[in-house]
């Protein structure tokens, strides 16, 4: 039970700093510029949102399977398979659970007065200097919004984790699974244990969201 | 010298003049919605428009070559109208935002000189708007521009101390030897400081008004 409660935890941990780092750019183009395909990639982030989990998991299988494109390339670098692994569900985990991360950062981002920005380039700010100094600032509320929600949202996974990782003990067998297994072995107690650690992760990472989304981080009058 | 010369159409509004200028101070006036916040933002890079922009020996807007120079390489000292001030840094923060180093004896000056050097430990929401707005001018200030672009900068101040700002932005204005545009409403800005006086209507840019011709005119409406 500790072991799977533990893969769930590094799983979410990485998952989490990934997708900050990938909505980063994401939330970005999509809060402040209009490009040609500008909907399509929105429709892209938002899919999983509506997508059965097994829909995702198959597609991401596809994506990492050894003879795959992608599956091959991870093999012959790393000398191991990216299908059923730890690293394959990270893959997974990140397209899951991307657009908790990049929707609260879009709107984030778009709530910054447009003059903000404009300050930014008047003081002869480049845009990596506008982002460190203005808009990250302006939307710390928004980042750890969805920091919170990746991280809540990848602990919750089962779908997709048991189509990609295919529960293997020790390695992808994560809590939701083991929760799953301990209740077809009718072992009550380690899935009632197991239930109440992730209803209280999920409690504590939602009582966390509320509260920035309350006092607005942005400040302002 | 210096040269503006600009014809575009912004919604309904057509911006359209021409204008030549030396390292002297120009005041704008006009009715709301003649053009003055626009023409500023033209001359900012702020706002996308048509013609050509020349300061000193350099290009600064040639639409006909489509060449634009970024805002952030104009080196500009730029105030709003309203109050943008980022409001979890404190005012010397807020005043050296995007400044490499000008040097601390210059700071102080100019904190000194637009009366806020007991401010500069409080965030902007302690301030009074007169306050904010003298904020705003000494992080234009600051930054050495090569061109000051003032929309009207002491709306929020008390009779008294508009006239000392006055004598300040006529010093700076010598000392940094550059251009001073400014949106001002107050005919005394024009007696004291004004070396040129542009009026706009419905877009039309009209110059070579001299202060007394100003006068004049106001007294005659």
């Amino acid at each position: 039970m500790i072991e799977s409660l533990f893969i769930s935890l590094q799983l979410a941990l990485i998952t989490t700093l990934i997708l900050l780092l990938v909505s980063l750019p994401l939330a970005y183009v999509l809060a402040f510029k209009s490009f040609f395909g500008r909907t399509v990639l929105e429709v892209f982030v938002a899919l999983p949102l509506v997508l059965p989990p097994t829909v995702l998991g198959y597609y991401v299988l596809l994506l990492i399977a050894p003879d795959s494109l992608v599956g091959s390339a991870w093999s012959s670098l790393f000398d191991s398979s990216l299908a059923f692994s730890f690293s394959g569900m990270v893959v997974a985990s990140v397209v899951y659970s991307l657009p908790f991360a990049v929707q609260p950062m879009q709107q984030a981002f778009r709530a910054i007065p447009a003059n903000w920005l404009e300050l930014g380039k008047v003081q002869g700010m480049n845009m990596g200097q506008t982002l460190r100094h203005i808009i990250l600032p302006a939307s710390k509320g928004g980042v750890l919004v969805a920091a919170a929600l990746s991280f809540a949202h990848t602990m919750g996974e089962f779908g997709v984790v048991l189509m990609v990782g295919g529960s293997i003990p020790g390695e992808t067998k994560v809590a939701s699974i083991a929760l799953f297994e301990f209740v077809e072995m009718q072992q009550q107690t380690e899935a009632a244990q197991l239930a109440l650690i992730l209803m209280g992760v999920s409690f504590l990472m939602l009582i966390l969201v509320y509260s920035v989304n309350r006092k607005p981080l942005l400040g302002g009058s | 010298m210096s040269q503006i010369n600009i014809q575009t159409k912004l919604g309904a509004l057509n911006l359209q003049g021409q204008v030549n200028f030396a390292n002297e101070v120009i005041i704008i006036s006009g009715e709301n919605g003649a053009g003055k916040t626009s023409l500023l933002r033209c001359i900012a890079g702020l706002q996308a428009c048509s013609g050509s922009i020349l300061v000193g020996e350099k290009v600064w807007l040639d639409s006909a070559a489509g060449f634009a120079l970024p805002t952030n390489q104009r080196g500009l000292g730029f105030v709003w109208a309203e109050e943008v001030l980022l409001p979890w840094l404190d005012v010397a923060q807020n005043i050296q935002l995007g400044v490499a180093q000008e040097g601390k004896t210059w700071f102080l000056q100019v904190c000194e000189q637009l009366e806020i050097s007991h401010l500069l430990k409080r965030k902007p929401a302690m301030l009074s708007t007169g306050e904010a707005q003298r904020v705003s001018l000494a992080r234009a200030l600051y930054r050495k521009p090569s061109m000051l672009l003032l929309d009207e900068p002491f709306s929020a101040q008390a009779p008294d101390i508009r006239a000392r700002l006055r004598q300040v932005l006529k010093d700076m204005q010598q000392t940094l030897a550059i251009p001073l545009l400014m949106i001002s409403h107050d005919a005394e800005d024009a007696k004291v400081l004004a070396h040129q006086h542009w009026r706009m209507r419905e877009g039309m840019l009209m110059t070579s008004v001299s202060g007394t011709e100003l006068l004049a005119a106001d007294e005659h409406r």
